[in-house]
Protein backbone atom coordinates (compact mmCIF):
# COMPACT_ATOMS: atom_id res chain seq x y z
CA UNK A 1 0.00 0.00 0.00
CA UNK A 2 1.62 3.36 -0.96
CA UNK A 3 2.04 5.52 2.04
CA UNK A 4 -0.53 8.20 0.33
CA UNK A 5 -3.18 6.04 0.21
CA UNK A 6 -2.66 4.83 3.53
CA UNK A 7 -3.71 8.55 4.55
CA UNK A 8 -6.20 8.49 2.13
CA UNK A 9 -7.71 5.20 3.84
CA UNK A 10 -7.39 6.43 7.32
CA UNK A 11 -8.89 9.74 6.64
CA UNK A 12 -11.64 7.66 4.73
CA UNK A 13 -12.00 5.41 7.47
CA UNK A 14 -12.41 8.50 10.30
CA UNK A 15 -14.76 10.43 8.21
CA UNK A 16 -17.12 7.29 7.72
CA UNK A 17 -16.71 7.02 11.31
CA UNK A 18 -18.51 10.28 11.38
CA UNK A 19 -20.78 10.11 9.01
CA UNK A 20 -21.92 7.04 10.47
CA UNK A 21 -21.49 8.27 14.40
CA UNK A 22 -25.03 6.83 15.79
CA UNK A 23 -23.76 3.57 14.42
CA UNK A 24 -20.42 3.81 15.37
CA UNK A 25 -21.32 5.04 19.25
CA UNK A 26 -23.45 1.75 19.26
CA UNK A 27 -21.01 -0.41 17.85
CA UNK A 28 -18.37 1.12 19.89
CA UNK A 29 -21.22 1.03 23.02
CA UNK A 30 -21.79 -2.75 22.52
CA UNK A 31 -17.92 -3.56 22.17
CA UNK A 32 -17.20 -2.00 25.19
CA UNK A 33 -20.21 -3.31 27.48
CA UNK A 34 -19.47 -6.62 26.23
CA UNK A 35 -15.58 -6.08 27.04
CA UNK A 36 -16.13 -4.72 30.27
CA UNK A 37 -18.20 -7.62 31.45
CA UNK A 38 -15.49 -10.07 30.18
CA UNK A 39 -13.31 -7.60 31.78
CA UNK A 40 -14.54 -7.44 35.35
CA UNK A 41 -15.26 -10.92 35.41
CA UNK A 42 -11.36 -11.99 34.32
CA UNK A 43 -10.19 -8.85 37.32
CA UNK A 44 -12.48 -11.13 39.70
CA UNK A 45 -11.13 -14.32 38.59
CA UNK A 46 -7.74 -13.22 38.71
CA UNK A 47 -8.15 -12.33 42.30
CA UNK A 48 -10.23 -15.10 43.31
CA UNK A 49 -7.21 -17.49 41.88
CA UNK A 50 -4.37 -15.08 43.40
CA UNK A 51 -5.62 -15.22 46.93
CA UNK A 52 -6.33 -19.36 46.21
CA UNK A 53 -2.69 -19.29 45.69
CA UNK A 54 -1.50 -17.12 48.47
CA UNK A 55 -3.57 -19.08 50.98
CA UNK A 56 -2.12 -22.56 49.19
CA UNK A 57 1.13 -21.05 49.30
CA UNK A 58 0.92 -20.48 53.39
CA UNK A 59 0.43 -24.19 54.22
CA UNK A 60 3.39 -25.61 55.82
CA UNK A 61 4.14 -29.00 56.90
CA UNK A 62 5.09 -28.95 60.58
CA UNK A 63 7.62 -31.74 61.72
CA UNK A 64 7.56 -32.74 65.36
CA UNK A 65 10.52 -34.48 66.93
CA UNK A 66 10.63 -37.75 68.55
CA UNK A 67 11.50 -36.47 72.61
CA UNK A 68 13.50 -39.29 72.63
CA UNK A 69 15.74 -39.11 69.67
CA UNK A 70 19.26 -38.21 69.98
CA UNK A 71 21.20 -35.21 68.67
CA UNK A 72 22.59 -37.52 65.54
CA UNK A 73 19.44 -38.83 64.82
CA UNK A 74 18.10 -34.65 65.05
CA UNK A 75 21.22 -34.13 62.83
CA UNK A 76 20.61 -37.07 60.75
CA UNK A 77 16.72 -35.72 59.78
CA UNK A 78 17.56 -32.52 59.31
CA UNK A 79 19.92 -33.43 56.56
CA UNK A 80 17.51 -35.56 54.99
CA UNK A 81 14.74 -33.10 54.89
CA UNK A 82 17.49 -30.20 53.60
CA UNK A 83 18.36 -32.70 50.82
CA UNK A 84 14.70 -33.54 49.43
CA UNK A 85 14.03 -32.13 46.20
CA UNK A 86 11.05 -30.65 46.96
CA UNK A 87 11.68 -29.13 49.99
CA UNK A 88 12.77 -25.44 49.85
CA UNK A 89 12.73 -24.38 53.52
CA UNK A 90 13.66 -25.86 56.64
CA UNK A 91 13.28 -24.04 59.77
CA UNK A 92 13.85 -25.30 63.45
CA UNK A 93 11.25 -24.26 66.29
CA UNK A 94 12.22 -25.50 69.36
CA UNK A 95 9.49 -26.04 71.88
CA UNK A 96 10.43 -23.02 73.80
CA UNK A 97 9.00 -20.92 70.74
CA UNK A 98 6.54 -22.97 70.01
CA UNK A 99 5.00 -22.57 73.64
CA UNK A 100 5.33 -18.47 72.78
CA UNK A 101 3.78 -18.65 69.50
CA UNK A 102 0.96 -20.44 71.51
CA UNK A 103 0.84 -17.80 73.90
CA UNK A 104 0.38 -15.07 71.35
CA UNK A 105 -2.05 -16.84 69.56
CA UNK A 106 -4.31 -17.53 72.55
CA UNK A 107 -6.16 -15.46 74.78
CA UNK A 108 -4.04 -13.78 77.56
CA UNK A 109 -3.82 -16.49 80.55
CA UNK A 110 -5.03 -19.19 78.80
CA UNK A 111 -1.18 -20.77 79.50
CA UNK A 112 -1.26 -20.28 83.08
CA UNK A 113 1.02 -23.40 84.48
CA UNK A 114 2.78 -24.09 81.72
CA UNK A 115 5.34 -21.22 82.48
CA UNK A 116 7.94 -23.80 83.95
CA UNK A 117 9.79 -25.31 80.82
CA UNK A 118 9.03 -29.05 82.39
CA UNK A 119 5.56 -28.38 81.92
CA UNK A 120 6.07 -27.10 77.94
CA UNK A 121 3.99 -30.01 76.88
CA UNK A 122 5.09 -29.01 73.00
CA UNK A 123 8.59 -30.74 71.12
CA UNK A 124 10.77 -29.25 69.16
CA UNK A 125 9.98 -29.17 65.57
CA UNK A 126 10.85 -28.65 61.84
CA UNK A 127 8.53 -26.18 59.55
CA UNK A 128 9.14 -26.99 56.18
CA UNK A 129 7.73 -25.49 52.66
CA UNK A 130 7.57 -27.07 49.78
CA UNK A 131 8.34 -25.30 46.21
CA UNK A 132 5.10 -26.61 44.83
CA UNK A 133 1.82 -26.41 47.50
CA UNK A 134 0.49 -29.42 45.54
CA UNK A 135 3.47 -31.59 46.67
CA UNK A 136 2.67 -31.25 50.42
CA UNK A 137 0.61 -33.93 51.01
CA UNK A 138 2.95 -36.65 49.02
CA UNK A 139 6.06 -34.98 50.81
CA UNK A 140 4.01 -35.15 54.85
CA UNK A 141 3.41 -38.87 54.11
CA UNK A 142 7.02 -39.04 52.76
CA UNK A 143 8.24 -37.83 55.87
CA UNK A 144 6.00 -40.04 58.37
CA UNK A 145 8.49 -42.64 57.28
CA UNK A 146 11.64 -40.71 58.83
CA UNK A 147 14.06 -41.36 61.67
CA UNK A 148 13.23 -39.25 64.95
CA UNK A 149 10.02 -38.23 63.79
CA UNK A 150 7.13 -38.04 66.12
CA UNK A 151 4.02 -37.13 64.14
CA UNK A 152 3.81 -35.32 60.69
CA UNK A 153 1.39 -32.51 60.94
CA UNK A 154 0.07 -30.63 57.59
CA UNK A 155 -3.75 -30.36 58.54
CA UNK A 156 -5.07 -33.15 56.68
CA UNK A 157 -8.27 -32.78 55.27
CA UNK A 158 -8.38 -28.75 55.59
CA UNK A 159 -5.51 -29.06 52.92
CA UNK A 160 -7.08 -31.39 50.72
CA UNK A 161 -10.43 -29.39 50.56
CA UNK A 162 -8.44 -26.45 50.08
CA UNK A 163 -7.08 -27.62 47.17
CA UNK A 164 -10.17 -28.97 45.57
CA UNK A 165 -11.52 -25.89 46.47
CA UNK A 166 -8.74 -23.97 44.44
CA UNK A 167 -9.16 -26.23 41.74
CA UNK A 168 -12.56 -26.00 41.52
CA UNK A 169 -12.85 -22.18 41.33
CA UNK A 170 -10.40 -22.05 38.58
CA UNK A 171 -12.26 -24.42 36.67
CA UNK A 172 -15.09 -22.44 37.23
CA UNK A 173 -13.45 -19.16 36.67
CA UNK A 174 -11.82 -20.56 32.85
CA UNK A 175 -15.49 -22.24 31.89
CA UNK A 176 -17.20 -18.94 32.69
CA UNK A 177 -14.55 -16.67 31.08
CA UNK A 178 -14.60 -19.15 27.95
CA UNK A 179 -18.41 -18.41 27.66
CA UNK A 180 -18.68 -14.62 28.17
CA UNK A 181 -15.45 -14.69 25.44
CA UNK A 182 -17.35 -16.39 23.03
CA UNK A 183 -20.46 -14.44 23.65
CA UNK A 184 -18.23 -11.24 23.24
CA UNK A 185 -16.61 -12.95 20.00
CA UNK A 186 -20.33 -13.14 18.72
CA UNK A 187 -21.68 -9.87 19.89
CA UNK A 188 -18.91 -8.04 18.51
CA UNK A 189 -18.51 -9.50 15.05
CA UNK A 190 -22.29 -9.23 14.73
CA UNK A 191 -22.09 -5.76 15.64
CA UNK A 192 -19.73 -5.12 13.01
CA UNK A 193 -21.49 -6.98 10.28
CA UNK A 194 -24.07 -4.64 10.79
CA UNK A 195 -22.25 -1.88 10.12
CA UNK A 196 -20.94 -3.03 6.90
CA UNK A 197 -24.37 -4.06 6.34
CA UNK A 198 -25.81 -1.16 6.33
CA UNK A 199 -23.15 0.30 3.95
CA UNK A 200 -23.43 -2.06 1.67
CA UNK A 201 -24.84 0.42 -0.99
CA UNK A 202 -21.37 1.97 -0.98
CA UNK A 203 -19.39 -0.99 -1.21
CA UNK A 204 -21.62 -2.00 -4.09
CA UNK A 205 -21.48 1.58 -5.89
CA UNK A 206 -17.28 1.14 -5.12
CA UNK A 207 -17.76 -2.19 -7.15
CA UNK A 208 -19.27 -0.36 -9.90
CA UNK A 209 -16.97 2.60 -10.93
CA UNK A 210 -14.19 -0.12 -10.51
CA UNK A 211 -12.62 0.11 -7.23
CA UNK A 212 -10.13 -2.84 -6.49
CA UNK A 213 -11.03 -4.95 -3.55
CA UNK A 214 -8.29 -3.83 -1.74
CA UNK A 215 -9.27 -0.08 -1.65
CA UNK A 216 -12.78 -1.12 -0.61
CA UNK A 217 -11.38 -3.35 2.37
CA UNK A 218 -8.71 -0.97 3.46
CA UNK A 219 -11.21 2.09 5.43
CA UNK A 220 -13.54 -0.32 6.40
CA UNK A 221 -10.49 -2.55 7.96
CA UNK A 222 -9.11 0.62 9.53
CA UNK A 223 -12.47 1.32 10.73
CA UNK A 224 -13.35 -2.03 12.27
CA UNK A 225 -9.92 -1.40 14.04
CA UNK A 226 -10.90 2.03 15.76
CA UNK A 227 -14.47 0.55 16.47
CA UNK A 228 -12.24 -2.06 18.34
CA UNK A 229 -10.05 -0.60 19.60
CA UNK A 230 -11.94 2.26 21.30
CA UNK A 231 -14.36 -0.53 22.54
CA UNK A 232 -11.28 -2.24 24.38
CA UNK A 233 -10.11 1.08 25.90
CA UNK A 234 -12.83 2.47 27.30
CA UNK A 235 -13.97 -0.63 29.31
CA UNK A 236 -10.48 -0.33 30.17
CA UNK A 237 -10.98 3.02 31.88
CA UNK A 238 -13.69 2.05 33.55
CA UNK A 239 -11.44 -0.84 35.37
CA UNK A 240 -8.70 0.95 35.84
CA UNK A 241 -11.04 3.74 37.86
CA UNK A 242 -13.37 1.43 39.55
CA UNK A 243 -10.36 -1.38 40.42
CA UNK A 244 -8.13 1.16 41.90
CA UNK A 245 -11.67 2.92 44.22
CA UNK A 246 -12.17 -1.32 45.28
CA UNK A 247 -8.36 -1.67 46.34
CA UNK A 248 -8.44 1.58 48.43
CA UNK A 249 -11.62 0.60 49.91
CA UNK A 250 -9.87 -2.80 50.83
CA UNK A 251 -7.33 -0.68 51.86
CA UNK A 252 -9.71 1.26 54.20
CA UNK A 253 -12.02 -1.48 55.62
CA UNK A 254 -9.00 -3.08 56.70
CA UNK A 255 -9.64 -6.30 54.95
CA UNK A 256 -6.01 -6.77 53.93
CA UNK A 257 -6.21 -10.27 54.11
CA UNK A 258 -8.22 -10.19 50.50
CA UNK A 259 -4.86 -10.23 49.04
CA UNK A 260 -5.59 -8.40 46.15
CA UNK A 261 -3.66 -8.25 42.51
CA UNK A 262 -1.94 -4.57 42.66
CA UNK A 263 -4.03 -2.61 39.76
CA UNK A 264 -0.91 -2.46 37.47
CA UNK A 265 -0.17 -6.01 37.42
CA UNK A 266 -3.94 -6.41 36.49
CA UNK A 267 -4.17 -3.51 34.28
CA UNK A 268 -1.43 -5.12 32.30
CA UNK A 269 -3.16 -8.31 31.84
CA UNK A 270 -6.47 -6.87 31.03
CA UNK A 271 -5.19 -4.80 27.99
CA UNK A 272 -3.22 -8.12 27.56
CA UNK A 273 -6.30 -9.68 26.37
CA UNK A 274 -8.92 -7.22 25.89
CA UNK A 275 -7.09 -5.05 23.25
CA UNK A 276 -6.65 -7.90 20.91
CA UNK A 277 -9.86 -9.09 21.29
CA UNK A 278 -11.30 -5.51 20.49
CA UNK A 279 -9.55 -4.74 17.79
CA UNK A 280 -8.77 -8.69 16.24
CA UNK A 281 -12.69 -9.19 16.63
CA UNK A 282 -12.98 -5.61 14.90
CA UNK A 283 -11.11 -6.54 12.18
CA UNK A 284 -11.75 -9.61 11.55
CA UNK A 285 -15.54 -9.01 11.83
CA UNK A 286 -15.17 -6.10 9.02
CA UNK A 287 -13.07 -8.70 6.54
CA UNK A 288 -15.90 -11.60 6.90
CA UNK A 289 -18.53 -9.32 6.70
CA UNK A 290 -17.17 -7.92 3.41
CA UNK A 291 -16.73 -10.92 1.78
CA UNK A 292 -20.10 -11.39 0.58
CA UNK A 293 -20.31 -7.81 -1.03
CA UNK A 294 -17.48 -7.69 -2.55
CA UNK A 295 -18.55 -10.64 -5.40
CA UNK A 296 -19.98 -8.62 -7.49
CA UNK B 1 -16.20 -2.66 -28.29
CA UNK B 2 -18.79 -5.16 -27.65
CA UNK B 3 -18.67 -9.01 -29.26
CA UNK B 4 -20.33 -11.73 -28.16
CA UNK B 5 -20.84 -15.52 -30.19
CA UNK B 6 -22.89 -18.51 -29.12
CA UNK B 7 -23.73 -16.30 -25.56
CA UNK B 8 -25.66 -18.37 -23.40
CA UNK B 9 -26.68 -17.28 -19.83
CA UNK B 10 -28.83 -19.23 -16.57
CA UNK B 11 -28.59 -18.83 -13.61
CA UNK B 12 -28.59 -21.98 -12.31
CA UNK B 13 -28.32 -25.59 -13.94
CA UNK B 14 -31.93 -26.79 -13.54
CA UNK B 15 -33.60 -22.72 -14.70
CA UNK B 16 -34.23 -21.98 -18.11
CA UNK B 17 -31.75 -19.97 -20.29
CA UNK B 18 -32.17 -16.47 -19.64
CA UNK B 19 -30.22 -15.60 -22.46
CA UNK B 20 -30.22 -18.20 -25.71
CA UNK B 21 -27.91 -17.93 -28.75
CA UNK B 22 -26.78 -14.27 -28.67
CA UNK B 23 -24.27 -13.24 -31.36
CA UNK B 24 -23.77 -9.36 -31.61
CA UNK B 25 -20.87 -6.52 -31.96
CA UNK B 26 -21.46 -2.96 -30.99
CA UNK B 27 -18.62 -0.78 -32.46
CA UNK B 28 -17.01 2.13 -31.03
CA UNK B 29 -19.30 5.13 -30.97
CA UNK B 30 -22.38 3.85 -31.58
CA UNK B 31 -25.73 4.34 -30.13
CA UNK B 32 -27.26 1.24 -29.06
CA UNK B 33 -30.85 0.75 -27.52
CA UNK B 34 -31.60 -2.92 -26.31
CA UNK B 35 -35.39 -3.46 -26.14
CA UNK B 36 -37.37 -6.08 -24.89
CA UNK B 37 -40.45 -7.23 -22.64
CA UNK B 38 -39.66 -7.43 -19.07
CA UNK B 39 -37.47 -10.64 -18.69
CA UNK B 40 -36.50 -10.88 -21.84
CA UNK B 41 -32.88 -10.65 -20.92
CA UNK B 42 -32.38 -7.57 -20.98
CA UNK B 43 -30.83 -6.46 -17.73
CA UNK B 44 -28.72 -10.30 -17.55
CA UNK B 45 -27.24 -8.88 -21.16
CA UNK B 46 -26.08 -5.46 -19.37
CA UNK B 47 -24.88 -7.50 -16.21
CA UNK B 48 -22.48 -9.95 -18.33
CA UNK B 49 -21.23 -6.70 -20.26
CA UNK B 50 -19.90 -5.37 -17.01
CA UNK B 51 -18.53 -8.84 -15.66
CA UNK B 52 -21.21 -8.89 -12.50
CA UNK B 53 -22.14 -12.27 -14.16
CA UNK B 54 -19.78 -14.88 -15.76
CA UNK B 55 -20.79 -16.17 -19.16
CA UNK B 56 -22.74 -19.53 -19.25
CA UNK B 57 -21.59 -20.51 -22.35
CA UNK B 58 -20.31 -18.87 -25.52
CA UNK B 59 -18.24 -15.60 -25.72
CA UNK B 60 -18.46 -12.06 -25.19
CA UNK B 61 -15.42 -9.95 -25.22
CA UNK B 62 -15.56 -5.91 -24.35
CA UNK B 63 -12.03 -3.81 -25.11
CA UNK B 64 -10.98 -7.10 -26.70
CA UNK B 65 -10.74 -8.81 -23.25
CA UNK B 66 -12.70 -12.78 -23.15
CA UNK B 67 -14.92 -11.66 -19.67
CA UNK B 68 -15.12 -15.74 -19.33
CA UNK B 69 -11.61 -15.69 -18.96
CA UNK B 70 -10.90 -12.25 -17.48
CA UNK B 71 -8.92 -12.90 -13.68
CA UNK B 72 -10.99 -11.82 -10.93
CA UNK B 73 -8.36 -8.86 -9.95
CA UNK B 74 -8.66 -6.96 -13.27
CA UNK B 75 -12.47 -6.49 -13.57
CA UNK B 76 -12.39 -3.14 -11.63
CA UNK B 77 -9.78 -1.44 -14.06
CA UNK B 78 -12.62 -3.56 -16.87
CA UNK B 79 -15.29 -1.51 -15.14
CA UNK B 80 -13.27 1.77 -14.84
CA UNK B 81 -13.58 2.35 -18.55
CA UNK B 82 -17.28 1.77 -18.48
CA UNK B 83 -19.81 4.13 -16.80
CA UNK B 84 -22.67 2.58 -15.57
CA UNK B 85 -26.56 4.33 -15.07
CA UNK B 86 -29.09 2.64 -12.88
CA UNK B 87 -33.06 2.83 -12.93
CA UNK B 88 -32.73 3.67 -9.07
CA UNK B 89 -29.56 6.00 -9.67
CA UNK B 90 -27.79 3.97 -7.19
CA UNK B 91 -26.40 7.25 -5.27
CA UNK B 92 -25.04 8.09 -1.52
CA UNK B 93 -28.22 9.85 -0.75
CA UNK B 94 -26.96 11.42 2.34
CA UNK B 95 -23.99 13.35 0.31
CA UNK B 96 -24.12 16.04 -2.14
CA UNK B 97 -23.63 16.01 -5.97
CA UNK B 98 -20.39 16.74 -5.72
CA UNK B 99 -18.98 14.32 -3.37
CA UNK B 100 -21.00 11.27 -5.30
CA UNK B 101 -19.00 12.26 -8.33
CA UNK B 102 -15.96 12.74 -6.66
CA UNK B 103 -16.44 9.32 -4.97
CA UNK B 104 -16.10 7.46 -8.43
CA UNK B 105 -12.65 9.25 -8.77
CA UNK B 106 -11.41 8.89 -5.65
CA UNK B 107 -12.28 5.28 -5.06
CA UNK B 108 -10.07 4.47 -8.32
CA UNK B 109 -6.96 6.52 -6.88
CA UNK B 110 -7.24 9.82 -8.79
CA UNK B 111 -5.49 12.89 -6.45
CA UNK B 112 -7.53 15.72 -5.19
CA UNK B 113 -5.97 18.39 -7.23
CA UNK B 114 -7.78 16.29 -10.33
CA UNK B 115 -10.86 15.28 -8.39
CA UNK B 116 -11.14 19.25 -8.01
CA UNK B 117 -10.73 19.60 -11.74
CA UNK B 118 -13.19 17.23 -12.98
CA UNK B 119 -16.15 16.78 -10.72
CA UNK B 120 -17.19 20.74 -11.57
CA UNK B 121 -17.06 20.07 -15.21
CA UNK B 122 -18.99 17.10 -15.26
CA UNK B 123 -21.68 18.72 -13.04
CA UNK B 124 -21.71 21.45 -16.01
CA UNK B 125 -21.75 19.13 -18.89
CA UNK B 126 -25.03 17.32 -17.10
CA UNK B 127 -26.47 21.17 -15.76
CA UNK B 128 -26.37 20.68 -12.79
CA UNK B 129 -23.55 23.55 -11.58
CA UNK B 130 -25.77 25.07 -9.08
CA UNK B 131 -26.17 21.88 -7.52
CA UNK B 132 -23.10 21.20 -6.58
CA UNK B 133 -23.56 21.23 -3.08
CA UNK B 134 -26.93 20.29 -2.57
CA UNK B 135 -27.39 16.78 -1.12
CA UNK B 136 -28.88 14.05 -3.70
CA UNK B 137 -31.78 13.16 -1.88
CA UNK B 138 -33.00 16.89 -1.68
CA UNK B 139 -32.98 16.77 -5.90
CA UNK B 140 -35.97 15.80 -8.03
CA UNK B 141 -35.57 11.99 -9.75
CA UNK B 142 -34.10 13.60 -13.25
CA UNK B 143 -31.70 16.12 -11.20
CA UNK B 144 -30.68 12.94 -9.29
CA UNK B 145 -30.37 10.89 -12.44
CA UNK B 146 -28.46 13.39 -14.04
CA UNK B 147 -25.63 13.17 -10.88
CA UNK B 148 -25.83 9.41 -11.99
CA UNK B 149 -24.69 10.41 -15.61
CA UNK B 150 -22.13 12.24 -14.06
CA UNK B 151 -20.50 9.90 -11.98
CA UNK B 152 -20.80 7.90 -14.76
CA UNK B 153 -18.67 10.11 -17.67
CA UNK B 154 -16.38 11.57 -14.75
CA UNK B 155 -13.90 8.47 -15.64
CA UNK B 156 -13.75 9.05 -19.07
CA UNK B 157 -15.22 5.49 -19.88
CA UNK B 158 -15.14 4.52 -23.60
CA UNK B 159 -18.75 3.47 -22.93
CA UNK B 160 -21.58 3.92 -20.66
CA UNK B 161 -23.69 1.16 -19.95
CA UNK B 162 -27.51 2.69 -18.60
CA UNK B 163 -30.30 0.08 -17.38
CA UNK B 164 -33.59 1.57 -17.55
CA UNK B 165 -32.35 4.98 -16.72
CA UNK B 166 -35.74 6.86 -17.38
CA UNK B 167 -37.88 3.89 -15.58
CA UNK B 168 -38.41 6.04 -12.85
CA UNK B 169 -38.63 9.69 -14.66
CA UNK B 170 -41.84 11.28 -16.31
CA UNK B 171 -41.49 12.09 -20.06
CA UNK B 172 -40.03 15.44 -20.04
CA UNK B 173 -37.07 14.43 -17.54
CA UNK B 174 -36.64 11.55 -19.83
CA UNK B 175 -35.74 12.94 -23.05
CA UNK B 176 -33.78 15.23 -20.88
CA UNK B 177 -31.61 13.02 -19.48
CA UNK B 178 -31.42 10.50 -23.03
CA UNK B 179 -30.37 13.81 -24.80
CA UNK B 180 -27.85 14.27 -22.48
CA UNK B 181 -26.96 10.59 -23.01
CA UNK B 182 -26.53 11.69 -26.46
CA UNK B 183 -24.53 14.47 -26.10
CA UNK B 184 -22.20 12.26 -24.54
CA UNK B 185 -22.43 9.63 -27.82
CA UNK B 186 -21.61 12.87 -30.01
CA UNK B 187 -18.27 13.21 -27.81
CA UNK B 188 -17.60 9.88 -29.14
CA UNK B 189 -18.76 7.93 -26.31
CA UNK B 190 -20.22 4.21 -26.75
CA UNK B 191 -23.98 4.07 -24.83
CA UNK B 192 -25.91 1.18 -25.03
CA UNK B 193 -29.15 1.83 -22.88
CA UNK B 194 -31.57 -0.80 -21.78
CA UNK B 195 -35.08 0.28 -21.91
CA UNK B 196 -39.18 -0.11 -22.76
CA UNK B 197 -39.89 3.25 -23.25
CA UNK B 198 -40.81 2.91 -26.76
CA UNK B 199 -41.55 6.77 -27.23
CA UNK B 200 -37.80 7.11 -26.07
CA UNK B 201 -36.55 4.63 -28.73
CA UNK B 202 -38.84 6.25 -31.40
CA UNK B 203 -37.93 9.77 -31.06
CA UNK B 204 -33.76 9.07 -31.37
CA UNK B 205 -33.74 7.07 -34.44
CA UNK B 206 -30.96 4.69 -33.38
CA UNK B 207 -29.81 1.27 -33.60
CA UNK B 208 -32.27 -1.07 -32.06
CA UNK B 209 -31.36 -4.97 -30.39
CA UNK B 210 -34.79 -6.26 -29.62
CA UNK B 211 -34.61 -9.79 -27.51
CA UNK B 212 -37.94 -11.60 -26.96
CA UNK B 213 -37.48 -14.45 -24.57
CA UNK B 214 -33.82 -14.29 -24.17
CA UNK B 215 -33.58 -14.56 -27.61
CA UNK B 216 -32.28 -11.73 -30.19
CA UNK B 217 -34.97 -11.35 -32.78
CA UNK B 218 -33.88 -8.35 -34.78
CA UNK B 219 -31.27 -5.80 -34.71
CA UNK B 220 -32.08 -2.83 -37.05
CA UNK B 221 -29.30 -0.08 -37.52
CA UNK B 222 -31.89 3.44 -37.31
CA UNK B 223 -34.63 0.90 -35.79
CA UNK B 224 -38.03 2.15 -34.12
CA UNK B 225 -39.39 0.21 -31.04
CA UNK B 226 -42.48 -0.41 -33.27
CA UNK B 227 -40.46 -2.05 -36.38
CA UNK B 228 -38.67 -3.97 -33.51
CA UNK B 229 -41.37 -5.71 -32.69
Amino acid sequence: MPFESFFYFLGEAFKSLYRNRWLSIASVGVVAITLLMLGTFMAVNFNINHMAETVKNQVEITVQIDDSAGVEERNQLRQMLVAHNSITEVRFVSREEALNRLKEQLPPGSLDGYENPEDNPLPDSFEIRTSVPEEVIPVAKEIEGYPAVEKVLYGEGTVENLFKTTTALKIIGIVLMVLLAVTAVFLISHTIRLTVLLRRREIMIMKYVGATNSFIRWPFLLEGLFLGLAGAVLPLLVLYYSYGAALQWVDAANLTFLSLIPLSTIMLQLFKYLVPLGTGLGVLGSIFSMGRFLKV
Amino acid sequence: MVETAGLYQRYDNNSDYVLKNINLTINRGEFVFIVGASGAGKSTLLKLMIREIAPTSGTIKVFGQDLKRIPARRIPYLRRNIGIVFQDFRLLEERTAYDNIAFALRVTGTPWWEIRRRVPRVLEMVGLKDKERCRVCDLSGGEQQRVGIARAIVNRPAMIIADEPTGNLDPDTSLEVMNILRDINIQGTTIVVATHDQEIVDRFQKRVIYLEKGRLVSDEKKGAYIRAL
